[in-house]
């Protein structure tokens, strides 16, 4: 597909040890049989009575053992660590793939079905990889040396107890086909589940309150049990494989009974031809049977490797830029919006909007619920796709700039506060390019070496208090026991909304962006605090361009410019006072707020 | 137990709660988890019963074609008289072809059977941790990150299901096998016996040393998976800011560090593995060297050395079958040996993952019991009258008497008092952190307090089955979560309401103009978490669910604070007659939502400071007449 490599490929770096490893995996099959012919001369030495013949012999096996032991712990080690290697990469190459799929694909995707690609797939591939190798090693081995053998003893019975041969493989591409196709079943299916699984834990919090765990314990049964009955109908297409291909197999037995016997009875062949024959077919029983384990692992991993590819295919609507960087500069930033359209299905979110972002204005967009304000700052940010020259950022189209460039300039708080399962401090200086997510692996390791605080203790970061306390968290931080060190739960669970908020501002914050864009960030706090913020946001929105959603007549007011958005339009612009003694949308919006909170009437408002 | 007194799941240490690695395991007995994981398995006895029959038809069926060949090869070929039989021959060979038919047509149903039993514990199984971890309360997942919990419930079921799909479940019988033969090698020959069992000793170290090192790399494989997949569900969820912060490229840096500790992990077990399998079949060459050295030294006798055999016992061994036979033997003594040692890291892989599992299944923070408050218990089997009768009752709607609560160290609620008449507007303001949140999440007993009552209707929220208490409390929480399906299935939660219901729901709380805005109806489409929906357009689905419910107690947790001033207005007027006669709850930062309760509580840092209504509370001058302040100033340019 499109730029993914090919499931081999990924053998590629490794192709060496592979090799070696069936190379190995050869000669261990070779000293195999170096073993059953020394102990058939052991045995005919016996029944010859020829003790003296035994040391000789039997040490020759044992010799014969132990290369067995040692070329095949060097062909498992081998191959089943390149896999490993090769595993590890198709994982990282994933991941950093995912790392670049925009928003808009997880929206429509379900993680817990990405997540089930990223782990079982990768898995089933890698068994492909591993096992699929030694397994092939074994058959092709096996399969040589038996018939090399059957040959040298009499080419024709050999090649008449070859016949069902050219049937096994037509029935294995038949039974392959079907082994692929209810696997795929299999992997969508296991997809489906984890979703459900990632879905009910995320939303735990409701199910307990809303008392929903039957209503969704009854889904998650039905998943489980159609998993459960796709695993079957898989699982009855692999347990054919071994015993068509073993039933085929032995016809050659019934043709060697049939014309070997009666060539024997005829004196044509010698008994003991005809025994060592019967032993020789018993031995293709074995490579049949591998022959059959490959078969399936391989049907699997492709199955597995069709949808890994299915997802490398997929590329980000939002390509990175392909200009130069902007240039590093200390001045607020120029925004300017051209007739702005963005669409989802058939509806414009955004529709023909244009603007201007003065260096150092503060704009602020109101309107309704729904009504694209949100979508519109994302758009600043390309967090969702944008027409090529619709904004321009200090008169750079913004399609043009690449991505970390254009990101780098603004500090944008979404209305959906996320933070990362790790200190407060670090999900603070994430916003400058600071801080980590340490992987608990990671974390354990640091623990160890006792740097765990040193490496991620950022709390003394001047840049990081900063941000705090101009975020109106230092009243809470002092009530922690470990201030800005607290870690927080996944998605900043174990801390209060109004809290979680405000970390995601501090973050904004702390990035010192040309472009500040606030989306709702004060929704969730009260009057108090939100009073004590904003006299700090006049204080850091100094010297920068910013934007604000806010439905909080506050926070909004003292604003250079309000657009007022409507399904997408701009339907009004202006000062606060402008737009009150216009008396359109925006005062209609905001009546009812000025009338409680100013106890004033709407004509006084005016 | 492999609950270690730091916890259920590993140590929790006070300052990573969220990131605290999963500690390997101590040492825990395959016994005793193979004892757990019957429990899953019995109700599948029969099953596995059958599958136990035809295997011992499949080996019937197998163990006869030798001797078939053997006996066709002495009566028919060669022929008693000295002169071969050829009209048998054809017979011969077709029944050579049912034997083989037989013994696979056993297979495939053998191999069906234990699928079956393995899907269908599997299935079982994920139920049974799916209904636990549902039961567990609010706390543990405070604690145990998302993809942890996922890693339990698909990768590790999957891996201990690799133990029946690959046939590794029929360890047992290996080593039945291998024990039988050797009781037949020791009842035939003891000399010869006893030289065998020279190698023993050696086959026991090699396979004790592989045991733990497969353990200790398989417990620290499916540890780091965990690690791994609760990396990545992190990222994933929060693409949007690791992109905005441009954290691709770390996240990834990042990821592969444990990516590459899962790799290392597994080294451990490849040589385990590579090393048992390797030297058992070597080991079993060189017994079987040892054997006919030992034979041929001091005894020469190969007849006797054959009979050991018991597939052969009874035959009279024909010098001519010497070799064909031989080559049976090795195969058949060796099989069950190397099968052991090719389902040996199987199985390791499996009982590690089913530690993980029932180490999940051990955690025992079930949410609240039923029967430890201090009231006496009502019969709650009788139906729950929805509206009480006020003079039957014997106290308030709700009551919080002395609340004190800590999620850790801090004390965040201290000694809360709360009264709600029945069919109030209760109004909770509050700084931020304040732990109005906190008062819900006791009330609902997501949380369990530490000390003090809690009480609906004067009995107590611990004498409540939790599933009556949830139904007759409903919050609309301030974290709103909607479900992937319709919006439809949203609102309705898996009730039957009818569409005239809905339709009111969704009127009430002015869904349906945002709707019409939107160009949708309720049949809509809600992509996960409702990520299709504006913020705002989500907390109206989240309050109108809440309306449909019908509760007898309501609690809005800030349930319009990203909705439009206007929509909040309407959602006001359209509720307040709902409203009337309901006991409400109400947690708000905006003045317009708060004036008009009843009854308004002023929280501060987990103490009520103030309560009485709006006039009282301005006119006394303390600090919700200052709150009140603030909301005029703002509004009022400078
Ligand atoms: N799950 C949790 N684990 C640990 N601490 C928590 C948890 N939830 C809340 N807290 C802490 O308890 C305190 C009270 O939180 P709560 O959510 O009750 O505040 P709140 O009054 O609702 O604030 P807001 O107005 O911001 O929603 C906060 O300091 C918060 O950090
Ligand atoms: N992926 C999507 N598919 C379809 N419609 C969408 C999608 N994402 C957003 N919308 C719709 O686009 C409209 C604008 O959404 P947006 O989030 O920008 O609103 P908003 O102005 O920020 O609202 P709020 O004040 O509630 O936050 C909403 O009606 C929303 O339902
Ligand atoms: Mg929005
Ligand atoms: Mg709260």
């Amino acid at each position: 597909m499109a730029g993914a490599r090919s499931s081999l490929g990924y053998l590629k770096p490794y192709r060496r040890a592979v090799g070696a490893g069936v190379a190995m995996m050869v000669v261990t099959n070779l000293c195999a049989l170096g073993v059953v012919s020394h102990l058939g001369q052991a045995i005919q030495a016996i029944k010859d009575s020829r003790a003296e013949l035994m040391p000789h012999i039997v040490l020759l096996l044992i010799g014969f053992a132990l290369a067995t032991a040692v070329t095949r712990i060097l062909s498992r080690v081998w191959i089943f660590n390149a896999a490993r290697a090769a595993e590890y990469d198709l994982r990282s190459d994933l991941f950093g793939h995912l790392m670049t799929l925009s928003p808009g694909y997880y929206r429509d995707h379900p993680t817990g079905d990405v997540m089930s690609r990223l782990t079982n797939d990768v898995q089933t591939v890698r068994a492909m990889w591993g096992a699929g190798a030694v397994h092939l090693a074994n058959a092709v081995t096996s399969f040589a040396t038996v018939l090399t053998m059957m040959v040298l003893l009499d080419p024709v019975v050999a090649v008449l107890s070859i016949v069902p041969y050219p049937l096994i493989f037509i029935t294995g591409q038949a039974l392959s086909r079907r082994i692929y196709r209810t696997t795929r079943e299999v992997q969508a299916e296991l997809g489906g589940l984890s979703s459900r699984i990632q879905e009910d834990l995320g939303a735990i919090q409701v199910i307990k309150t809303y008392g929903l765990d039957q209503v969704r314990r009854r889904g998650f049964l039905a998943a489980s049990q159609r998993l459960l009955d796709k695993n079957m109908a898989a699982a009855k297409v692999r347990v054919q494989l071994g015993p068509i291909l073993n039933t085929l197999a032995p016809i050659g037995v019934a043709i060697l009974i049939l014309i070997g016997g009666r060539a024997v009875i005829h004196k044509e062949i010698s008994v003991g031809y005809y025994t060592e024959f019967t032993a020789l077919l018993a031995r293709l029983v074995w490579p049949t049977l591998t022959l059959g384990f490959m078969l399936a692992l391989v049907q699997r991993g492709r199955a597995s490797w069709a949808r890994l590819v299915e997802l490398q295919a997929i590329r980000t609507d939002i390509p990175d830029g392909a200009g130069p960087a902007l240039p590093a500069s200390a001045q607020p930033a120029h925004v300017a919006v051209r007739d702005l359209t963005i669409r989802i299905g058939d509806r414009a979110i955004v529709d023909r909007v244009s603007f201007e972002l003065e260096p150092g204005s503060i704009t602020a967009i109101v309107g309704r619920t729904g009504s694209g304000k949100s979508t519109l700052v994302e758009a600043l940010c390309r967090l969702i796709a944008v027409p090529p020259g619709a904004i321009l950022l200090d008169g750079h189209d913004i399609t043009a700039i690449p991505l970390a460039s254009l990101r780098g300039q603004i500090g944008y708080a979404p209305q959906e506060a996320f933070l990362f399962s790790t200190t407060i401090a670090d999900n603070v200086a994430m916003g400058y390019g600071g801080g980590t997510a340490i992987p608990a692996a990671r974390a354990r390791e640091l623990e160890r070496a006792g740097a765990l605080a040193a490496a991620v203790d950022l709390s003394g970061e001047p840049r990081v208090n900063a941000a705090a306390v101009a975020a109106g968290l230092e009243k809470d931080l002092v009530v922690m026991p470990d201030g800005l060190a607290t870690i927080v739960g996944e998605r900043g669970i174990t801390l209060s909304g109004g809290q979680r908020q405000r970390v995601a501002l501090a973050r904004a914050l702390a990035a010192m962006p040309r472009l500040l864009v606030l989306d709702d960030s004060l929704s969730s706090v009260d009057a108090e605090t939100e009073q004590l913020i904003l006299g700090h946001l006049r204080a850091v929105m100094h010297g920068r361009t910013a934007v604000l959603i806010s439905h909080r007549v506050a926070a909004i007011k003292d604003a250079d410019q309000i657009l007022v958005l409507d399904q997408g339009q701009i339907v009004e612009r202006g000062s606060h006072e402008a737009l009150l003694a216009t008396g359109g949308l925006y005062s209609e919006l905001y009546r009812t707020q000025l009338q409680t909170e100013l106890g004033v009437t709407r004509k006084e408002a005016v | 137990m492999a609950v270690t007194a730091a916890g259920p799941i590993g140590p929790v240490g006070p300052r990573r709660p969220g990131l605290e690695a999963e500690a390997v395991l101590g040492k825990a007995y395959d016994v005793r988890l193979m004892g757990r994981l019957a429990r899953y398995v019995v109700p599948h006895t029969r099953l596995l019963v059958a599958w136990g029959a035809l295997m011992l038809v499949r080996t019937g069926f197998e163990i006869a074609q030798p001797l078939f060949v053997a006996y066709v090869l002495q009566h028919h070929i060669i022929g008693n008289s000295g002169r071969g039989v050829i009209e048998a021959l054809p017979l011969d060979a077709l029944a050579y072809i049912g034997l083989v038919i037989g013994q696979n047509l056993s297979s495939f149903f053998e191999q069906w059977l234990v699928q079956l039993a393995g899907q269908r514990t599997m299935h079982d199984l994920r139920i049974a941790i799916f209904d636990h971890v549902l039961a567990q309360r609010a706390a543990f997942f405070d604690r145990i990150p998302v993809g942890r919990l996922m890693t339990r419930m698909t990768n590790d079921i999957e891996s201990l299901n690799e133990m029946f799909s690959q046939g590794a479940i029929t360890i047992i019988g290996d080593v039945i096998k291998a024990v039988a033969i050797m009781v037949v090698l020791l009842a035939s020959d003891i000399q010869l016996a006893l030289v065998t069992f020279v190698t023993l000793p050696l086959l026991v170290v090699i396979v004790e040393y592989a045991r733990r090192a497969m353990r200790t790399s398989f417990r620290q494989i499916r540890v780091r998976l965990a690690a791994m997949n609760g990396f990545a569900q992190e990222h994933l969820f929060g693409i949007r800011v690791v992109q905005l912060l441009g954290r691709g490229a770390t996240a990834q840096r990042e990821y592969n560090e444990i990516n590459a500790g899962h790799r290392d992990a597994y080294l451990l077990q490849i040589r385990a593995d590579a090393g048992m399998y390797a030297l058992v079949e070597a080991i079993g060459y060189i017994a079987i060297g040892a054997v006919l050295w030992w034979a041929s030294q001091h005894r020469l006798l190969p007849m006797a050395w054959m009979a050991t055999v018991p597939a052969f016992a009874g035959l009279i061994p024909a010098a001519i079958g010497l070799v064909t036979r031989f080559n049976e033997l090795i195969a058949r003594f060796f099989e069950p040996i190397r099968d052991l040692s090719a389902k040996y890291a199987v199985m390791q892989g499996a009982m590690a993952a089913s530690e993980r599992i029932f180490q999940l299944l051990d955690t025992d923070e079930l949410d609240g019991a039923v029967g430890d408050g201090d009231a006496t218990k009502p019969d709650w089997d009788q139906p729950v009258p929805r509206k009480p009768d006020r003079s039957e009752s014997a106290g308030p709607a709700v009551e919080l008497a002395g609340v004190h609560f800590s999620y850790g160290a801090e004390p965040v609620l201290r000694g809360v008092d709360l009264r709600v008449p029945r069919g109030a507007t209760i109004a909770v303001v509050g700084a931020t952190g304040s732990g109005k949140s906190t008062v819900i999440k006791l009330l609902t007993r997501l949380y369990e307090r530490d000390r003090g009552a809690i009480r609906i209707d004067g009995i107590d929220v611990r004498d409540i089955p939790l599933a009556a208490l949830r139904r007759r409390v409903t919050v609309v929480s301030q974290d709103v979560i909607l479900f992937a399906g319709t919006l439809e299935d949203n609102l309705t939660l898996g009730v039957p309401y009818t569409r005239d219901q809905i339709e009111a729901a969704v009127r009430r709380v002015g869904l349906d103009r945002a709707l019409a805005r939107r160009g949708a109806g309720i049949e809509a489409a809600v992509a996960e978490r409702g990520a299709n929906f504006s913020a705002g357009e989500r907390q109206l689905v989240a309050f109108a669910r809440a309306l449909l419910r019908d509760p007898e107690i309501l609690v809005l947790d800030e349930a319009t604070a990203h909705v439009d001033p206007e929509a909040e207005e309407l959602i006001e007027r359209g509720v307040a007659e709902l409203l009337k006669g309901r006991t409400t709850l109400v947690i708000a930062h905006r003045l317009s939502t708060i004036r008009n309760a009843d009854l308004i509580i002023v929280l501060k840092k987990g103490q009520v400071i103030e309560q009485g209504k709006h006039d009282e509370l301005v006119a006394r001058g303390g600090d919700y007449a200052a709150l009140e302040r603030t909301f005029r100033r703002q509004t009022t340019s400078e």
